[in-house]
């Protein structure tokens, strides 16, 4: 009776376990549990043992009983949320999930970030600086006297000196981050390398490649052993990081009264990657940055000495590395605050 | 500058296609802006620096090409034909200069011409150029400004009373009429001929209405002068009136070519226009404007480009820009003698420049710098990190970024509840809607909020950005604010929001003073230089407690007036036990505190928290009249 009992509880659970499915299940407790069910048969019997036997196998037959209860129900529920993932497979999951409130960084500081980024990786540090300047340090520390023809290429606004002590004419908006390039190299000596983001203002009419305001970054590095090449080579890093390393980088000469010699150079277009399009006027290049070696009369005015030491100087425009990343074709959309544009980025 | 290729060939043989020259052009630094087809013609465009007045000269451009193309310009003709003899009968004429002012004078009087219109090959050359044709003198001269870079200008002899010309300076406020018909009034200090009786030009800028050349000219006055460029410069300026001769003129015209100017010029009238010369050469001159020797080092040429070039290349370059290259018997260096045309080249960095730009800047290899990376804070040093973890703060909580002008109008001004006299404004604006320097970053803000309104619901923005403080200039303060605004926040999502941002920060500030409610809007600014200041990023670690906290909810009754947060303050001060208290809800005058009581040493029982609570509502009783609410 014993083993009996036992072995309708393996076979039980063995066929129970293997059971997928709710019909067969139900089919397998009335094949144990049911009317004429074979535990139901087997306890039947029961009263037929010698009395001194009957509570020990009583008590057997009802754990094994009570175990196949239990081992149904299990696989019962386990069957049933099988049926339930099997359910959740009909979902249509294309449609979108919900949307996180998240908001968004504006274009010009992921620009400016991987900007500061790269030229850290150069040994640059970065700064910030007054964009009330004074005619000193915007032009005449650059090399830029009064009555220079070179500032008709940086028109600019004066500041109101009404109820001020300041005299007329001397305190303006900057019109380059170049103002930086005095104020730090007098307090310093060399060698070093900075890289100077912020805000510039021009007296200029507002067109979609024009603004009275925008954004610049002005790098600079002066050491006893600095050279042209080394110029070229940070302005291609930079570009080659930036951009991608196919872009192609090349170099002009041009005068701007603080670099000596002096360059500009251009940047094979990344939107037409060089074949010619708006962007680039057809040329399949674009011009992005002013540079070249810092003129000796720049670093006598703080007190470097031109004939020991060397440097290199370079302008960006960061709002037109910006609007090139991201091919806008209007300047003014860097200042529109519509968030149908903040959102794309 | 426009320069057509018909005329660049008449002074150099060109073998570069007109795509392959603007190329070559561009890299040694005339900037081709443009090439264009007209008729059988090609025309250049460029853009000249500042520093190169020679190139605003068809004869300038023509000897760039030359370097360009190895070879040398050519030797024009007329240099030659022209003779200055001293005329039988010379017409009368004083010419009364000041040096200071009008460094060289040069010119000629030319009688018994015939005025009419340019031959067509003059004209056409013109119109290329961009000029209109008015009748032989003026086009000739104008011809010869172009061609040889040196400005002048012919008078009517017989207009000029007195027959007398005195270069003087302007007191300011005189009236004058230029060629074109335009009345001015003359800044003080610019530079004038006058007559017997009357300003009849303004040097270097334009000629005078009154002794310009007419239909009966018969008799001309040509002169070609050496202008001071500053003067001509803040002259120009003051009257916004450019042209190209004050262009040429304020970038240093060349001192040396008055007398080739009137040579080819004289030349042309003779032959367009006929009559013969009338007066002595007047060649009035401070000095003889020399050419100047510049020392270049070859070692120092090296270091400061980066590569070595080989002695013979450098003197083949120098020489191609008719520099006069001479070795010395010192090896390393190289003497040069700068024709006048060339006043840019001053110093020994300029010629290494030149010689850089013709060996070509695209030869050059790129190296990194090799020199040591300094550790030393720079000054004006600034963690752009830092800004960047705010900004993302904002924009993981719903914020998104906006960048907006600095400038504003007195309107904006006045809406945000400022007085235009107190903000700092602009002289010269651009137009009247950006003419003061934000005080605040809400104007900005607000007028972003408005415009995407009818595109969004939800509208959560901020900027950090520069406001300029101070009532005049002598106070002037540029800070960074941090600005936000929102239509769909709470005040105190808000200001969960800044102090979550305090707290990332190391700041322990409550943030309440800078949130303001407006209408439908939640609006916050801080000074975000300021809080640079308080900003503490060190972290210690600190051990998470073995033993479970305890926690339990207080209400209690007490006046409405109660700040929660003192209420707050004053349960924490009742035992070091206590590690939060958070004011769970709020009913009319209940108020339900969230406690929670932790020993990191050992398991609280009830009868200690039961004291600590008994301490707490009696000090509430005694500080706030509250009681518990059972």
């Amino acid at each position: 009776m014993e083993e009996e009992l036992i072995g309708v509880k393996n076979t039980a659970l063995s066929l129970i376990l293997d059971c997928d499915n709710l019909k067969e299940l139900e089919e397998l407790r009335l094949q144990f549990l049911g009317r004429s069910g074979k535990l139901t048969l087997l306890l039947k019997e029961l009263p037929k043992l010698p009395l001194e036997k009957r509570g020990e196998i009583g008590k057997l037959a009802n754990e094994v009983k009570k175990t196949i209860e239990e081992t149904l129900e299990n696989q019962k529920s386990k069957i049933k949320n099988q049926n339930f993932d099997a359910e959740k497979e009909t979902i249509d999951k294309t449609i979108p999930g919900i949307k996180p409130e998240i908001g968004h960084l504006h274009p010009m500081t992921q620009v400016l970030s991987e900007v500061v980024d790269i030229f850290k990786s150069l040994g640059f540090q970065a700064a910030d600086g007054p964009e009330i300047e004074t005619d000193y340090y915007n032009f005449e520390a650059l090399n830029i006297p009064k009555d220079h023809p070179a500032r008709d290429t940086q028109q600019t606004l004066y500041i109101d000196t009404r109820n001020s002590r300041i005299a007329a004419g001397e305190t303006l908006l900057r019109t380059q981050t170049s103002n930086m390039q005095g104020r730090i190299m007098e307090k310093i000596k060399p060698p070093f390398r900075v890289i100077v983001p912020g805000k510039v203002f021009r007296y200029e009419q507002v067109d979609a490649s024009h603004g009275f305001e925008f954004q610049q970054f002005e790098g600079f590095a002066v050491d006893e052993n600095i050279k042209m090449t080394d110029l070229f080579g940070v302005i291609e890093y930079f570009f080659k990081k930036f951009f991608g390393e196919k872009t192609k980088v090349r170099f002009v000469c041009h005068n701007f009264p603080f670099v000596e010699p002096g360059a500009e150079a251009y940047i094979s277009c990344n939107a037409c990657k060089g074949k010619g399009c708006a962007f680039c006027k057809n040329s399949g290049w674009v011009e992005i940055l002013g540079a070249g070696m810092i003129h000796p009369n720049v670093l006598r005015n703080v007190n470097i000495d031109p004939n020991k030491y060397h440097g290199f100087a370079f302008g960006v425009g960061l709002s037109r590395l910006a609007t090139l990343r991201y091919q806008m074709d209007d300047l003014r959309l860097l200042t529109n605050p519509d968030m149908r544009i903040l959102e794309q980025f | 500058m426009l320069a057509p290729l018909s005329w660049l060939k008449e002074y150099v043989d060109i073998t570069l296609s007109p795509k392959e020259l603007g190329e070559r052009l561009t890299e040694v630094g005339l900037g081709t802006e443009r090439i264009s087809k007209v008729d059988e013609d090609t025309i250049f465009e460029f853009e000249i620096t500042p520093n190169r007045p020679d190139l605003l000269s068809i004869i300038g451009i023509a000897r760039e090409i030359a370097a360009i193309e190895k070879t040398k310009i050519k030797s024009a003709s007329w240099r030659t034909q022209i003779k200055f003899l001293k005329p039988q009968k010379p017409l009368p004429l004083t010419i009364n200069t000041d040096f200071k002012i009008n460094p060289r004078f040069t010119g000629i009087i030319i009688d018994a011409i015939t005025i009419k219109e340019s031959p067509a090959w003059l004209k056409k050359r013109l119109e290329k150029v961009g000029l209109r044709p008015i009748n032989n003198i003026v086009d000739i001269t104008n011809y010869v400004m172009l061609e040889l870079g040196n400005p002048l200008h012919a008078f009517d002899y017989k207009k000029i009373k007195g027959n007398t010309l005195n270069v003087v300076q302007a007191n300011g406020g005189e009236e004058f009429k230029s060629v074109d018909g335009i009345t001015y009034d003359l800044p003080k200090g610019a530079v004038v001929i006058k007559d017997s009786e009357k300003i009849i030009d303004l040097c270097g800028i334009k000629g005078g209405f009154n002794s310009q050349i007419s239909n009966e000219t018969k008799t001309i006055f040509i002169r070609v002068p050496i202008e001071i460029s500053t003067l001509i410069r803040k002259a120009s300026q003051a009257l916004g009136l450019r042209s190209e001769a004050s262009s040429i003129f304020e970038r240093g015209v060349n001192s040396s070519g008055t007398i080739d100017t009137l040579k080819r010029c004289v030349g042309l009238v003779l032959e367009l226009a006929g009559g013969e010369i009338k007066s002595d050469l007047y060649d009035l001159k401070k000095s003889d404007f020399s050419t100047w020797k510049l020392k270049l080092r070859l070692d120092r040429l090296s270091k400061i480009l980066g590569i070595n070039i080989a002695e013979k290349n450098v003197l083949s370059i120098l020489d191609s820009l008719n520099l006069s290259p001479k070795k010395t018997v010192d090896k390393n260096l190289i003497e040069v003698t700068v024709p006048t045309y060339r006043n840019d080249l001053k110093i020994e960095e300029d010629l290494i420049e030149e010689v850089a730009r013709l060996y070509g800047y695209n030869k050059f290899p790129k190296t990194l710098p090799s020199g040591q990376i300094s550790t030393k804070q720079i000054p004006y040093f600034k963690d752009y990190k830092l800004e960047e973890k705010v900004k993302n703060i904002f924009a993981s909580l719903g914020f998104s970024e906006i960048y907006t002008y600095s400038l504003v109008g007195e309107n904006d001004v006045v809406d945000a509840g400022f007085d235009p006299e107190n903000i700092l404004r602009i002289d010269n604006p651009v137009s009247r809607d950006f003419e003061y320097l934000r005080p605040t970053l809400k104007i900005g803000l607000k007028k972003a909020l408005a415009q995407n309104k009818p595109n969004f619901e939800k509208i959560n923005l901020f900027e950090l950005g520069k406001v300029y403080l101070g009532k005049n200039l002598d106070h002037a303060i540029e800070d960074y604010f941090l600005s936000g605004i929102s239509n769909s926040k709470t005040f105190f999502e808000i200001k969960g929001l800044l102090e979550e941002l305090f707290n990332q920060l190391g700041i322990t500030d409550d943030p309440s003073a800078f949130i303001q409610s407006e209408d439908d809007t939640v609006v916050f600014e801080l000074n975000f230089s300021k809080l640079l200041g308080k900003i503490n990023l060190g972290k210690a670690f600190v051990p998470i407690p073995k033993y479970p906290p305890m926690a339990e909810d207080l209400s209690i009754i007490a006046s409405s007036n109660t700040k929660a947060m003192d209420v707050i303050n004053e349960i924490k001060n009742q035992s070091n036990l206590i590690v939060d208290v958070s004011l769970l809800d709020k009913f009319e005058n209940t108020r339900t505190f969230h406690i929670v009581y932790q020993d990191k040493n050992k398991n609280l029982t009830s009868d200690e928290i039961s004291k600590i609570r008994s301490k707490i509502l009696k000090t509430l009783k005694s500080k706030f009249g509250a009681t518990q609410k059972e």
